[in-house]
């Protein structure tokens, strides 16, 4: 009965070549030429009808599916295996991955506008730090306790974006965020301006900062972080689809539908809302101490609006509350402006333009959310 | 504090509050008739500044050197121009976005903000650094003690004044006002009324663009300066002053950008810790004023126009 | 650059290198600065100083090897630099690099380098602590830190009887450490700071701060950030009839300073590290040879730095040859070296310590070297006194 997972098989392994390519390609042709033959297949498959199929088989055959695409995951790096630069890549994609699963909780399940993804993402980037530095805490610890510290914080904004809809609670998050760099950079108890340093990561003795080799082949240190991001990633990813799968999410999408239809059917607004904030911005903080320690340092300027506006571009792109969207726009985010430094100063002139002709012609993203599903096999008439 | 600073203080705060007003009323306009925010409004600002400028060095190229003549082809060419800009964003770009997720216009414009940030940055001649802008105005000042007031300073704040108000008679007191207002209210309504949707919208922000074409001239004649960078934080600042105000309203707008001087100058000036933290100051009140009045301080009428 | 560019510049090099070049070993050399984004004129600046250094050594027959620039932007961001320090240094190809303008970006990125092994000179982020918060031996600098440039700025300051300071500063890492040596260095001299106020890099008004400078009555105010907001509150402080003299760091020292402020300019101070490129022999080269590329953007002021800097590695490269762990022992020898920004002497943290601090005073819409000025003959006042 269920759909052949063939398609969705050939898929996930085309994305993966995709992704190797566009990673190894060096000079501006080759760069072009990925580019075009990923725009042309997706178009290709599209007239063809050959997406429907694939498609098919990430609704219908979803667990087959998740293994499959940590399967491809997992090829890309083993072929990066000894290569920094593209595992940081993978690493640092992976991490706002994390980011945008907690922000589609907020913007795609609860409705909730948040524009202050950095500042969350940068508390839980100087709990680590503080934490490495002045305790000795363990590592996959502070991973948690960043998170705990980011939700905290989170905790501030509460009232009045309960109080708020739509614009009016961006302008508090807005707010949020430029207080918040502004206050790093002025207040020198956490490093002010020059920002703070971080040991390696390590776990049970292990340390991250080396290169070690697996049978006697090299293997570069990035690989470590990559893994623990994959594996955090990965629990993140299992509990968004949960969510959104129970009574809960149900419940979530009834308060972004319509507050006072779903008040009036009993659903406690105010609970859900503050549930589905500190979710995401726990998510949030998690990100940010692994990726403190993986770059090994911070400063205020990663955490301005600017960056804010990455991580929404990265759900809007992808298409407003799909995961999987999700993880294919922030792969392109991340990689696509670093492909791109072979025009330099023109880059984020490109890149601007690029995002506005996606959303002009996909107003829903690349991958839009599909309906929601009760029944094995039913479908929306 | 003695008076002539403390009257400085005053004077500084009252023209920093006049441009923001002005761009928050944009902010407020384009909410109003379509329920949406267009956040490249202080990058438009920026390049009708530009515009300006580029007419003035143009002028100055011709031997038209008149400083009259110039500040009146200036402010025409840079509000003009902007008030073509305006509406052509809002034909290509809102228009076809009306129905998609108001995040997607959001989006799209701060993008667009982006792209016309970086055009005058990389295209306008050596235009990555700061430019000295002309100072048309006279510049004849009156020092009492601390205070020192400028004429310059005198005429652009009542220039900014005669804007607001001929903003607020075209709203309140003309036909074309009226259709703004309905479309406001009620699209669907308005349309079956006879009123041209598309060409109110258009109107709208034209309008809307001009009033920040205005304030960047301004901006440039006070400050004497003006850079690719000047309407990123003027965006931000305009934006929250329209929110905090209460969108949909220009008298909150006003408020609003008042408001945000106030906390400002109050930040850097009076309060018990360094000025740097003028503006953790000023954004922390914001959160705390959207805690209290959810929907602005001039709260809309209609609770929620969705 | 675009691609149109790229080209030319390829085609260009062809022509003069001729078939000769075919054969010569090609060499990778990477450049790191902020392409986009605020500071992007001293990066664009600084990209193309280096470019002129790799071209013209592209076009010297006698040069062993052919060279390719890799050029990276790191936004003036800690995490993009960390992301393009990690490309550049993990690409085995890659010899050696003139890296960042920013100092929160250079500090970030020195762990990289030193555990990958690439051998940078940085040359423009003016940060104490990137030479000397470390013992890497892969890290240069032929710029001077923020520390020498306050020592001069505030025994001259003194000297010349401003006493009574009021500060403003940016909120970055590099306004910060100004203040801080600055501030240090004139209570050694007497001098007393009545006021500070930080502002963030992107401010535009700074009316609320200068009227409480103005009724603090200084006798100069001291200046730490960059040319934007330092054209910005000259030009303030005139319209809040503000008398005192005005001092700024390196970060002003650009025609981009005199041109945003036409006739305001005038009798500002200013000081940076290095010889003045104008007055040596090699500067004077430096600056026609700029001129004769056709570059859209100025130098600014650390143009010549990084010019320097990376013909400071192509000068290694020739002579031990295209081995990062050869060039950085050499670069670690480097001694008396000339270069165009005078000469350069690598102490055991690499830093150059001939960190000779010129003093610049705007006269007549240019920075002129205050020995020269008339202001120094006596024939003009400064402002403030």
């Amino acid at each position: 009965m269920s759909a052949p997972l063939w398609p969705g098989a050939i898929a996930a392994g085309l994305v993966t070549a995709l992704g190797i390519a566009f990673m190894w390609a060096e000079n501006e042709w080759e760069v072009v030429a990925v580019l075009v033959a990923a725009a042309v297949g997706a178009v290709v498959a599209r007239r063809t009808g050959w997406l429907e199929p694939a498609a098919r088989a990430f609704r219908e055959r979803e667990s087959a599916m998740n293994r499959l695409a940590i399967l491809g995951l997992f090829v890309f790096v083993a072929f990066f295996h000894d290569d920094h630069f593209p595992l940081l890549m993978a690493g640092t994609v992976l991490i706002y991955f994390l980011v945008c699963l907690g922000l589609t909780i907020q913007f795609g399940y609860a409705g909730m506008v948040n524009f202050a993804a950095a500042a969350f993402l940068g508390v839980g980037c100087y709990t680590a730090a503080v934490l490495t530095a002045h305790t000795a805490i363990p590592h996959l610890l502070v991973l948690a306790i960043g998170g705990a510290v980011a939700a905290l914080v989170g905790s501030i904004l509460i009232l009045p974006v309960l109080r708020t809809r739509g614009h009016y609670s961006a302008v508090v998050t807005i707010a949020f965020v430029l207080l918040f760099k502004t206050f790093l950079e002025v207040n020198d108890t956490l490093g002010g301006p020059q920002g703070l340093k971080l040991p390696s990561m390590q776990v049970l003795g292990w340390t991250f900062n080396e290169n070690f080799s697996v049978a006697g082949v090299e293997v570069s240190f990035y690989m470590s972080y990559v893994l623990v991001a994959l594996a955090l990633v990965i629990a993140a990813f299992a509990l968004t689809r949960r969510l959104e799968r129970s009574w809960i999410g149900l419940s979530l999408d009834a308060v972004r539908l319509d507050e006072t239809a779903a008040a009036c059917f009993g659903v406690h607004i105010a609970r859900w809302k503050i549930v589905a904030f500190t979710l995401g911005n726990f998510m949030a903080g998690v990100a940010g101490a692994l990726y403190a320690l993986m770059l090994g340092f911070i400063a205020p300027t990663n955490f301005t609006f600017g960056d804010s506006l990455i991580m929404v571009s990265i759900i809007l792109l992808g298409g407003i509350g799909n995961p999987w969207g999700a993880a294919l726009a922030a792969a392109i985010v991340v990689v696509l402006p670093e492909k791109l430094q072979l025009i330099q100063e023109y880059r984020f002139l490109l890149f601007a333009a690029l995002v506005i002709l996606v959303l002009l012609y996909r107003p829903g993203g690349l991958l839009p959310r599909q309906l929601r599903v009760y029944l094995p096999g039913w479908k929306p008439r | 504090m003695d008076a002539g600073l403390l009257a400085q203080f005053v004077a500084n705060g009252l023209m920093l509050g006049m441009m923001y007003a002005l761009v928050a009323v944009g902010f407020t306009l384009f909410f109003g008739v379509l329920d949406i925010i267009k956040f490249s409004h202080g990058d438009v600002l920026t390049v009708g500044t530009f515009a300006g400028f580029s007419t003035y060095l143009g002028l100055q190229a011709l031997g038209a050197a008149n400083p009259w003549v110039q500040v009146a082809a200036v402010l025409l060419v840079a509000t003009g121009s902007m008030a073509i800009l305006g509406a052509l964003i809002a034909k290509y770009l809102v228009m076809p976005l009306k129905s998609a997720p108001p995040l997607n216009i959001l989006l799209v414009t701060l993008m667009l903000g982006t792209v016309l940030r970086e055009c005058v940055r990389l295209f306008f001649p050596d235009g990555a650094n700061p430019k000295r802008f002309p100072r048309l105005l006279p510049d004849d000042a009156v020092a009492l003690g601390n205070f020192n007031l400028r004429l310059d300073s005198v005429l652009l704040f009542l220039a900014g004044l005669a804007v607001i108000v001929a903003i607020h008679v075209l709203i309140n007191r003309t036909k074309l006002g009226l259709a703004i207002r309905a479309v406001a209210q009620d699209e669907e309504t308005a349309k079956t009324m006879g009123i041209n949707f598309t060409a109110i919208v258009l109107v709208t922000f034209a309008v809307g663009s001009a009033a920040a074409a205005f304030a960047g001239v301004m901006n440039g004649l006070y400050y004497s300066e003006i850079n690719f960078g000047m309407g990123l934080l003027l965006g931000v600042i305009g934006f929250s002053a329209a929110i905090v105000g209460g969108l949909g309203n220009i008298y909150g707008a006003i408020l609003g950008g008042f408001l945000f001087a106030a906390l400002q100058t109050v930040g850097a000036v009076a309060l018990p810790f360094a000025s740097a933290y003028k503006d953790v100051f000023a954004f922390a009140v914001v959160i705390a004023i959207m805690a209290w009045r959810p929907t602005g301080l001039i709260a809309e009428k209609t609770s929620e126009r969705v | 650059m675009s691609f149109a560019r790229t080209l030319l510049a390829a085609v260009a090099l062809a022509l003069i290198a001729g078939g000769a070049a075919a054969q010569k070993k090609e060499v990778k050399v990477v450049f790191i600065g902020p392409l986009t984004g605020g500071v992007s004129v001293n990066g664009l600046g600084g990209r193309n100083s280096a470019d002129l250094a790799v071209r013209l050594r592209n076009a010297d027959p006698k040069a062993k090897y052919k060279y390719e620039m890799v050029v990276l932007d790191d936004e003036c961001k800690p995490n993009v630099g960390v992301q393009v320090a990690t490309k550049a240094a993990s690409d085995r190809s890659i010899i050696a690099g003139a890296t960042h303008y920013c100092s929160a970006v250079a500090i970030g990125t020195v762990d990289t380098y030193h555990k990958f092994g690439l051998p940078i000179v940085v040359w423009g982020a003016v940060l104490p602590d990137i030479t000397y918060g470390n013992d890497y031996k892969e890290i240069h600098r032929v710029n001077g830190t923020m520390i020498n440039q306050n020592q001069v700025n505030a025994a001259f300051s003194t000297g010349q009887g401003f006493k009574k300071f009021a500060v403003i500063h940016d909120t970055t890492d590099y306004g910060k450490g100004h203040n801080k040596y600055f501030s240090e260095n004139l209570a050694k001299h007497g001098g007393t700071i009545v006021g500070t106020f930080g502002v963030t890099a992107d401010q535009q008004d700074f009316n609320a701060e200068l009227t409480q400078i103005k009724s603090l009555n200084v006798d100069a105010i001291y200046f730490g950030g960059l040319t934007p907001i330092g054209v910005r509150i000259r030009s303030q402080m005139e319209k809040l009839g503000i008398k005192g003299q005005f001092v700024g760091t390196s970060g002003i020292v650009s025609d981009a300073f005199i041109e945003g402020l036409g006739p305001l300019a005038e009798g500002a101070l200013a000081f940076r590290e290095g010889a003045p490129v104008e007055k040596l022999p090699g500067g004077q080269f430096f600056m026609q040879k700029y001129a004769e590329a056709k570059y859209a953007e100025a130098p600014e002021a650390y143009g010549a730095f990084a010019f320097a800097a990376m013909n400071l590695i192509l000068d290694t490269i020739e002579r031990v040859g295209p081995d990062r762990r050869k060039v950085r022992d050499a670069l670690n020898k480097v001694n008396n070296a000339d270069s165009i920004v005078g000469k350069i002497t690598f102490d055991d943290h690499g830093q150059n310590t001939v960190a000779a601090i010129t003093k610049y005073v705007v006269q007549d819409g240019k920075w002129v070297v205050w020995e020269d000025s008339e202001y120094a003959a006596g024939k003009r006042k400064l402002a403030g006194k």
